[in-house]
């Protein structure tokens, strides 16, 4: 997968990481995608930093957004204001896969998310997406 | 939620009839439409189903753990409702909650529309063996289809079980006839009684 803007996702990122370390980053994604992210520590370290335009762990649409699920759910995890998850998020997921794809996904978030007003509840919504994306 | 949903107050104590019903239905939900349902604090929604990519694989049910048995009931043949419409749309998460938008209103008044006849006995076999057999009854409908008289059958029906069981009856009764329709009378009232719109028509 080729990275698009690797500066705005590189920042949406950090935004979503917090206080976490990036190595503590990926152990959390990894646990959240149940390790069904093929990302090594060292591509993530260079993507978060904008150092690569080139995410070949990353292959498939599926894999972007799973990720994207996943980053979400660290930034609620952060406690960043739901606003800002959904903002950085959407600018992972179109950094990745395109803004037409990413705005066909994103428009469910975008159309469920007036009505899960609360960060707890968009994150039950983001594991459920992440539940019912991961591999058979 | 389409209608009106009335919110039970959170309970230690739920009929075990009504979470047997509850139980069979989830099953029912699980083996025959794959929906995998968990319970999670959602704040004001009251549940969401999100939907694969790929139909073949489950979807997911989340609903708010506050939610009483009754209304559980009420969600599950709602949802059902949603499916057999192919409201299941991938990437278009079903939200029940409180605000909803125009087209979200009008999806959820068919599956309520769709609901209140699966609700009457009138689904696939399988929801129809899950609900209480006592919704057959042609008296117990008229009598909830009104605010006033479903009030006043809870009432009674609770009363005549406080004396049903207090009096020793029960006991002596045992499963019989008597017992099993009070009981499943009670259930399918509490339930209309959480949502009315299963009733009204």
């Amino acid at each position: 997968m080729r990275i698009r803007d690797t500066e705005r996702v590189s920042h949406a990122i950090q935004v979503l990481k917090g206080a976490r370390s990036l190595d503590g980053l990926v152990d959390r994604i990894y646990d959240i995608t149940e390790g069904s992210l093929a990302l090594d520590r060292a591509t993530l370290h260079r993507i978060a930093r904008g150092h690569t335009q080139v995410a070949r762990a990353i292959d498939t649409p599926e894999d972007c957004i799973r990720l994207y699920f996943a980053l979400m759910i660290v930034g609620c995890e952060e406690g960043l204001p739901a606003a800002s998850v959904v903002e950085e998020g959407h600018a992972v997921l179109t950094g990745f896969v395109g803004e037409p794809l990413a705005g066909l996904i994103f428009r469910d978030l975008s159309g469920t998310l007036p009505k899960l007003r609360d960060r707890a509840a968009l994150k039950e919504y983001l594991e459920e997406g992440v539940r019912v994306w991961l591999p058979k | 939620m389409a209608a009106e949903v009335i919110r039970n107050a959170p309970s230690s104590v739920e009929s075990f009839t009504l979470l047997a019903f509850e139980e069979r239905l989830r099953s029912h939900l699980e083996s025959r439409l794959q929906i995998r349902t968990r319970f999670a604090d959602l704040g004001s929604t009251r549940a969401f189903l999100v939907s694969p990519a790929d139909r073949e694989r489950p979807k997911g049910l989340v609903i708010d753990a506050r939610t009483g048995a009754a209304e559980r009931i009420y969600l599950y043949v709602h949802t059902a409702a949603h499916i057999a419409l192919g409201h299941n749309m991938p990437l278009i998460t079903i939200v029940e909650g409180d605000d909803e938008t125009a087209s979200d209103g009008l999806r959820h008044d068919q599956a309520d529309g769709l609901a209140r006849a699966m609700w009457w006995r009138r689904g696939s076999p399988e929801m129809v063996a899950s609900l209480p057999t006592v919704q057959r009854s042609r008296l117990l409908r008229p009598l909830l289809e009104r605010g006033a008289t479903r009030s006043v059958l809870h009432l009674a029906l609770r009363g005549m079980r406080a004396v049903f069981y207090g009096s020793g009856l029960a006991r002596i009764a045992g499963n019989g006839t008597v017992t099993t329709w009070l009981r499943q009378a009670l259930a399918a009232t509490a339930v209309v009684d959480a949502a009315p719109q299963l009733a009204e028509r």
